[in-house]
């Protein structure tokens, strides 16, 4: 037990100054799904924050227009060592790409392995070919890599394959897809909001001794005040069984029905809130795509 | 009517739509295997596809390499002939087809090794993107092969867990092979059954 915990801590050691981080596919951290803005996986920083910032916002750009998503991911090391292996699944497990669409796109750099390695989804095989993955590795980003310049490669390839996918599709179902969702949330708040109410009124008219709902008031009265709260006591009696009650309740002076009421639904559904978290639609991949070493 | 007639009637109406949904359940399974049988397949048309392309190219800039380029050749019109009907999917089928592909495979790895000592060859944007194509196309049928196999697999778990391994022997489905981890002719493939 202490030896292998030695051994633990010993790999640690060793792993930390290696400074080498070998990743699983799960581990992986997605960061597009606490931020539909971003597209850039680089856990160790390996890229810089304004590559990755200009990588960033070609990709929302180009997924804003034609719905192809792109998962980019920056590592120091992988688990297997088999980079196209790594890429298929780093799309298949996390679905990258719109269902049915299959349009998903996943980079892989890993700075151990040296290689990058580009895995399309069905759906892009034919506007990205594997040629031309190869291609634009070989101009843009292999001899910068060659020189361990990250970001001048990655930036350069990503403009690069950007370019071709640029206009290759539309994005359709997208915009109005969200306001279905937004229209179906508003109509649900609505009446949920109403049966609510409802429901407060049914339960409110409710006979504490008989449980019959024919009651009706016929005394009401202020019994304190502290600024603008005022404490209500009215008197009830029940019509079928003549129980007589009193409740007591604390109402401020806007009294609830105020023009304040009903703000509660004018939030932000639509598609412009900026920073919320983002999915992917679950695209699946059939082994399309090229890899470079270097 | 007597109550022994109703439990009986109960008995065989739900008998019946077990054995209904069963039966086509197993049915899309079998499909599934047969589709997925069919995409390794079109992989592996792709890859026969590119051969004549690469070895033309190849060709252009190391034509004294007669015997190997004549191998892949050779390798590609036997893998050709071996189809495999997705009814007809025995082991031994599956053994053959796995064997005149994995000969294939071979002869483009030796082709691929010689290029290595012609610089102007591997200069050659042409060979590049073909070399390329190959590549994603070795990846696609190995994809291919192990989605085939996950289906497979599904497939055989249900024809033979109980109960629905009855409905599958009344109705003849049978158990279908895998494909075997590693392609290759220096190894001998085996089909596992």
């Amino acid at each position: 037990m202490r030896n292998r915990v030695i051994g633990v801590l010993l790999l640690l050691l060793c792993t930390l100054f290696a400074g080498a981080k070998v990743y699983r596919v799960e581990d992986v951290p997605m960061v597009h799904l606490q931020d539909r803005t971003r597209y850039v996986s680089n856990p160790d920083g390996i890229l810089s924050p304004s590559s990755v910032a200009t990588i960033d916002s070609l990709f929302f750009a180009l997924e804003e227009q034609t719905g192809i998503q792109v998962l980019v991911t920056v590592l120091t090391g992988i688990e297997g060592g088999d980079c196209f292996d790594f890429a298929h699944r780093l799309g298949q497990v996390n679905g990258v790409g719109q269902d049915g669409r299959d349009n998903g796109l996943v980079v892989l750099l890993s700075t151990e392995e040296r290689c990058v390695q580009f895995a399309t989804g069905y759906g892009l095989e034919g506007v990205l070919p594997d040629a031309m993955c190869k291609r634009i590795q070989q101009r843009y980003m292999v001899e910068h890599f060659a020189d361990d310049d990250w970001n001048t490669g990655m930036v350069e390839g990503m403009r690069a394959v950007c370019g071709v996918l640029d206009g290759s599709m539309e994005n359709p179902a997208d915009d109005e897809e969200g306001d279905m969702i937004a229209v179906v949330i508003f109509i649900a708040l609505i009446f949920g909001g109403i049966g609510i109410i409802a429901f407060a009124v049914w339960y409110g008219s409710r006979c504490p001794r008989c449980g019959k709902h024919d009651i009706a008031r016929v005394d009401s009265r202020v019994v304190e005040r502290h600024g603008s709260m005022y404490v209500r006591e009215t008197t009830y009696k029940c019509n079928k069984c003549g129980h007589v009650f009193v409740r007591k309740d604390s109402i401020g002076n806007s009294g609830g029905r105020g023009p304040r009421g009903g703000m509660i639904i004018g939030g932000g559904f639509g598609r412009g809130g900026g920073f919320g978290g983002g999915s992917f639609g679950g695209g699946g991949f059939g082994g399309g795509g090229a890899g470079s070493r270097f | 009517m007597k109550k022994s007639t109703i439990i009986i009637l109960v008995v065989v109406a739900v008998v019946a739509v077990w054995a209904v949904t069963g039966y086509n359940g197993l049915v899309k399974a079998d499909e599934a295997v047969s589709n997925a049988w069919s995409n390794v397949e079109n992989q592996y048309q792709r890859r026969a596809d590119l051969i004549p392309n690469l070895v033309n190219t190849v060709k252009g800039y190391a034509s004294h390499e007669k015997e190997t380029l004549d191998a892949v050749i050779s390798a590609r019109t036997r893998a050709t002939q071996v189809t495999v009907d997705a009814d007809n999917l025995t082991p031994e089928k599956l053994l053959e087809y796995q064997k005149a592909q994995g000969e294939v495979g071979a002869a483009l790895g030796r082709l691929l090794a010689i290029t290595e000592a012609y610089p102007d060859l591997k200069a050659n944007q042409n060979f590049l993107e073909l070399q390329a194509q190959l590549e994603g196309t070795e990846n696609r049928i190995s994809v291919e092969r192990r989605n085939f196999n996950d289906v497979a697999k599904s497939y055989n778990t249900s024809i033979r867990t109980f109960p629905k391994n009855l409905l599958a022997g009344m109705f003849g489905f049978e158990k279908r092979p895998y494909f075997e981890a590693q392609e290759g002719a220096e190894q001998a493939p085996v089909v596992q059954f």
